[in-house]
């Protein structure tokens, strides 16, 4: 059964469209990450959901009821804030309950469905202090308990660990994972970052000017990507793109020349394309193997190399089109001034000019 | 639409929140501006009024009293906004320097003379310039003067106690603004000026000053109008005369003078109180016009 | 809100190379920073000390420049009583100032609010008007003002002195800018939490903005309790006078009796006063509220 439908949603602002007709299915007790870059419309299809922004066109359905015109707090969805918008006037106990005050609900019924809020994220110690007496990370949980109180059928998450440091971020998500395992409700989560969304996600949906361009389970788009734009986004560091063009066709393979690399030819199973159109070559940078692995070699001046440990990253360039080569062992091999690395057909993806992928 | 409810209502609440404020200002300023823009054009005494045309901005160009009193209140701008600005700039940067000793205790004196009122102010003020006052008194014992300067009945000297006495009361007004403006510079721009070897009268002159333009900008406009409308001062100075000889009169009280002093001339006070309309646009479009210039150049 | 210059600032250590021994300059420069600055301080506040001084003083001591503590302060208050009927005046300065604020910052908290959340071009181009009314000057609507008022026959009334300065445009001006730093998350948060917008305005706006809502307060109370030029139009029987009216009659009196005077002019300065000492940070706030 689907939680949360999606059916040619619309929004503008005046002439200017920032969401350009959305269509998604969410299955009930899925964790959604909504990733992209700023400005993508993520947030602003968060709040569509949630009632905070109209809808200019198209439908939503949560539960199976329209709820295009219906109140944010009648949707049956609680939201956590970015700035976690707690009410500073009132205690954590206060903030937890006061949604249910103005549903009418009993005192003692509040009691109690904030003491078991309370428990479930360990905000009993912090109920009766002020938000501006916590840290961070429990304003943070303050905020998702204010969620849970109101028990709704979606979470929503509006980049909530965008302002935490680094140490806490990891934290944090660990324990959003361990409360979706534990609610088993519907959760709607936006972020810019893709190890968030690679983390957490059951279902990443990837917007960029307020359209979709993939929906899937994270390591189908990290393996099978629709587009350059996903291949770039997804992963990290970057998929590197070189230049080529086609130069042959066979019956489901093209034949490519790289651009900067001396003429150096692959042959990768894909159909489409015509000789002579540009294309790009993703390959990721653990996938390009040392010398003689792959299907062709490829020489590239270093630039700079990061050890990191257990892993090595090398910043080289080839004609000034930039490569990322990640090493896990060899560290020797990485103090040269070049440096020549394998390319695997079958690693590598094939992206028209336009960047849609050529399969 | 059914898809526009939420933001119809959105938009009506919106309409809601505002709409006592916009009745009052409504009723008890737009509609008393716009009539007494309408009344500025009628002639006559007392509610007898009647179209006059342009005859009250006629009879305006030919009242020596009026042009007493625009002069007036252009003597008082010109003399007294500059001095108090410099003068409140001066104090700021003075008090925004972070090792210097008893700066809230100066900061707190400067800034008191705010919360007198007008009246109250201009009370004391009188009593202290009074012939054998406390200030003719403490400047012949200085000897800055030999005999007593006759404040109230010397038509230049009557000038000089009401810039005297406004800029007591608006420097420190304005030197707050800018203390205000100054601690939110960054004092990290300040250090990196130092360390690229800026001296001290060029880090005033080109960080200091450009970056409190806007609020120097802002004050000069405030304190422009609020010497066009002077009123409170001159009247409490004079028992509401602008004597001696109107050398104290200004516009706001001649406009006062002229409704309710006089047999009332409701048409012509209004074309006068349009003068003050005008020249206060003007003049905060000069300066609005010389901040922009100096930006772009 | 943020620091403001009356709350002293941490003294940080800076600038410590003007004032390393040995630098003759620096000290003579800063020297005269606080000859200037001490200058300017007791120019500043002689007038608060002279009319202390002055309520203890006769009236030709006063005239004559006496400085000093006299001994005619039961006199001038004794004077000052049997003149005038204080608590009848106090009574009428209180509640002008004390009604007006309250509905003032009703009034105009709620339209600042309003401007700010609710954006619409329409309602922005109304803004933008009443800003430029800012600019004109009161003369230039007294008289319609006085007009209207004496053909309502409501001169010599309460309700005329207060009615026209409670939708003030400076007020909306300054909840409006000060609404700008109210998180608009937070009001996201209590629809999601089922609250009407007035309920929003009610229980999570007002108790968020309660400083701006202090500062205010005083800019207002302050600005009711030493209004003079329209109280003096509308108020023209002795009953109704306000303190401020009280003090300019009393100097604008052929030969003013001074220390009467002065210590009418302490009573109507001691609120703003005690006002200022106990909230001295607020007021400032408030004075800079619509530039921020």
């Amino acid at each position: 059964m689907s939680s949360l439908t999606l059916r040619g949603v619309r929004k503008s602002y005046g002439n200017v469209e920032v969401i350009k007709g959305v269509d998604l299915d969410i299955d009930s007790k899925q964790f959604v990450v909504f990733v992209g870059p700023s400005g993508c419309g993520k947030s602003t299809l968060l709040r569509m959901i949630a009632g905070l922004e109209h809808i200019t066109a198209g439908d939503l359905e949560i539960g199976g009821q329209r709820m295009n015109d219906v109140d944010p707090s009648k949707r049956g969805i609680a939201m956590v804030f970015q700035s976690y918008a707690l009410y500073p006037h009132m205690t954590v106990r206060e903030n937890m309950g006061f949604a249910l005050r103005f549903a009418g609900v009993a005192k003692d019924q509040i009691a109690r469905q904030v003491g078991d809020a309370a428990r479930i994220l360990a905000l009993e110690p912090l109920l009766d202090r002020f938000p501006k007496e916590l840290s961070g990370g429990q304003r943070q949980r303050v905020a998702i308990g204010r969620a849970i109180v109101r028990n709704p059928q979606v979470f929503l998450f509006d980049e909530p660990l965008s302002n935490l440091d680094a140490e806490l971020r990891v934290h944090m998500r660990i324990e959003i994972a361990r409360l979706h395992k534990e609610l088993q409700t519907t959760i709607i989560y936006v972020t810019h970052d893709q190890v968030e969304a690679m983390t957490l996600a059951d279902k990443i949906v990837v917007l960029r000017d307020g359209i979709i361009e993939q929906v899937g389970r994270p390591l189908d788009l990290y393996d099978d990507p629709a587009n350059q734009f996903v291949a770039g986004f997804i992963g990290s560091p970057r998929m590197n793109f070189l230049a080529g063009s086609i130069v042959e066709k066979g019956v489901d393979t093209v034949t490519i020349e790289l651009a900067n690399h001396g003429g150096t030819r692959l042959t990768l199973p894909a159909g489409g394309g015509a000789v002579g159109d540009q294309v790009a070559l993703g390959i990721r940078a653990e996938h390009l193997g040392l010398p003689g692995t792959g299907t062709a070699d490829i020489t590239l001046d270093v630039d700079v190399a990061e050890h990191l440990g257990s892993t090595s990253y090398v910043y080289a360039n080839a004609g000034g089109e930039a490569v990322v080569i990640e090493r896990e062992e060899s560290r020797h091999e990485t103090g040269k001034d070049r440096i020549t690395v394998s390319i695997s057909a079958d690693k590598a993806y094939l992206f028209d000019s336009k960047g849609q992928r050529l399969r | 639409m059914a898809q526009a409810r939420l933001a119809r209502r959105e938009h009506l609440t919106g309409w809601a929140f505002i709409a006592p404020a916009l009745i009052l200002l409504g009723l008890f300023m737009i509609y008393p501006i716009v009539w007494s823009l309408w009344m500025s054009f009628q002639v006559g005494k007392g509610m007898n009024l009647s179209f006059g045309g342009f005859a009250n901005i006629e009879r305006l160009t030919k009242d020596p009293v009026f042009l007493r009193a625009l002069g007036n209140t252009f003597t008082f701008f010109i003399i007294q906004v500059p001095i108090m600005i410099t003068l409140a700039l001066l104090f700021a940067v003075a008090l925004n320097d972070a090792t210097l000793r008893f700066r809230g205790l100066f900061r707190t004196a400067i800034f008191l003379p705010c919360v007198a009122s007008l009246i109250a102010y201009s009370t004391l003020f009188k009593s202290m310039f009074a012939n054998d006052g406390v200030v003719n008194q403490a400047l012949m014992a200085l000897h800055v003067i030999g005999g007593p300067i006759a404040w109230f009945s010397d038509p230049f000297w009557a000038k000089v106690v009401v810039i005297l006495a406004i800029t007591w009361r608006w420097t420190g007004y304005n030197m707050v603004f800018y203390l205000a403006a100054l601690q939110n510079i960054d004092r990290s721009i300040y250090e990196a000026a130092r360390i690229d070897g800026v001296p001290a009268w060029a880090r005033f002159r080109y960080l200091t000053i450009p970056m409190l333009k806007p609020v120097i900008l802002f004050t000069t406009v405030i304190s422009t109008i609020g010497t066009l409308q002077l009123f409170d001062e001159v009247y409490n100075f004079t028992a509401g005369t602008g004597g001696p000889s109107d050398s104290t009169l200004t516009l706001s009280l001649y406009i006062y003078n002229l409704t309710f002093k006089f047999m009332p001339s409701f048409g012509y006070s209004a074309t006068v109180s349009w003068v003050i309309v005008v020249v206060v646009g003007i003049l905060s479009l000069i300066q609005f016009l010389i901040a922009r210039d100096r930006r772009s150049s | 809100m943020t620091d403001t210059p009356m709350t002293s600032a941490p003294a940080r250590p800076v600038a410590a190379t003007s004032i390393l021994p040995g630098n003759p300059w620096a000290l003579i420069r800063r020297g005269i920073v606080y000859l200037l600055l001490s200058f300017a301080a007791f120019v500043s506040v002689f007038p608060f000390f002279w009319m202390l001084v002055g309520t203890t003083n006769t009236s030709a001591d006063i005239i004559k420049g006496k400085a000093s503590f006299g001994g005619a302060f039961f006199d001038n208050a004794t004077t000052f009583f049997t003149q005038v009927d204080v608590l009848r005046v106090f009574w009428n300065s209180g509640f002008i100032a004390i009604v007006g604020t309250v509905l003032t910052l009703a009034v105009s908290s709620l339209a600042g609010y309003g401007f700010e959340m609710f954006r619409s071009r329409v309602r922005e181009r109304i803004f933008a008007l009443l800003l430029l009314l800012l600019s004109i000057p009161f003369a230039a609507m007294m008289v319609p003002l006085f007009v209207m008022f004496a053909q309502a026959k409501l001169v010599n009334t309460y309700v005329a002195v207060i009615l026209p300065t409670v939708a003030s445009i400076f007020i909306i001006f300054y909840f409006r800018q000060a609404t700008k730093a109210f998180p608009s998350e937070l009001r996201d948060a209590a629809k999601i939490d089922g609250l009407k917008e007035w309920q929003i305005f009610l229980y999570v706006y007002m108790p968020v903005m309660r400083p701006t809502y202090a500062a205010a307060t005083i800019i207002v109370f302050m600005a009711n309790w030493n209004n003079y030029l329209w109280p003096l139009i509308v108020l023209q029987t002795e009953d109704n006078r306000t303190i401020t009216l009280i003090v300019s009659a009393l100097t604008s009196a052929y030969v003013p009796d001074y220390g009467m005077t002065l210590f009418a002019t302490v009573l109507a300065t001691l609120p703003t006063l005690i006002i200022f000492f106990l909230l001295q940070r607020r007021f400032v706030e408030g004075m800079l509220g619509a530039v921020k």
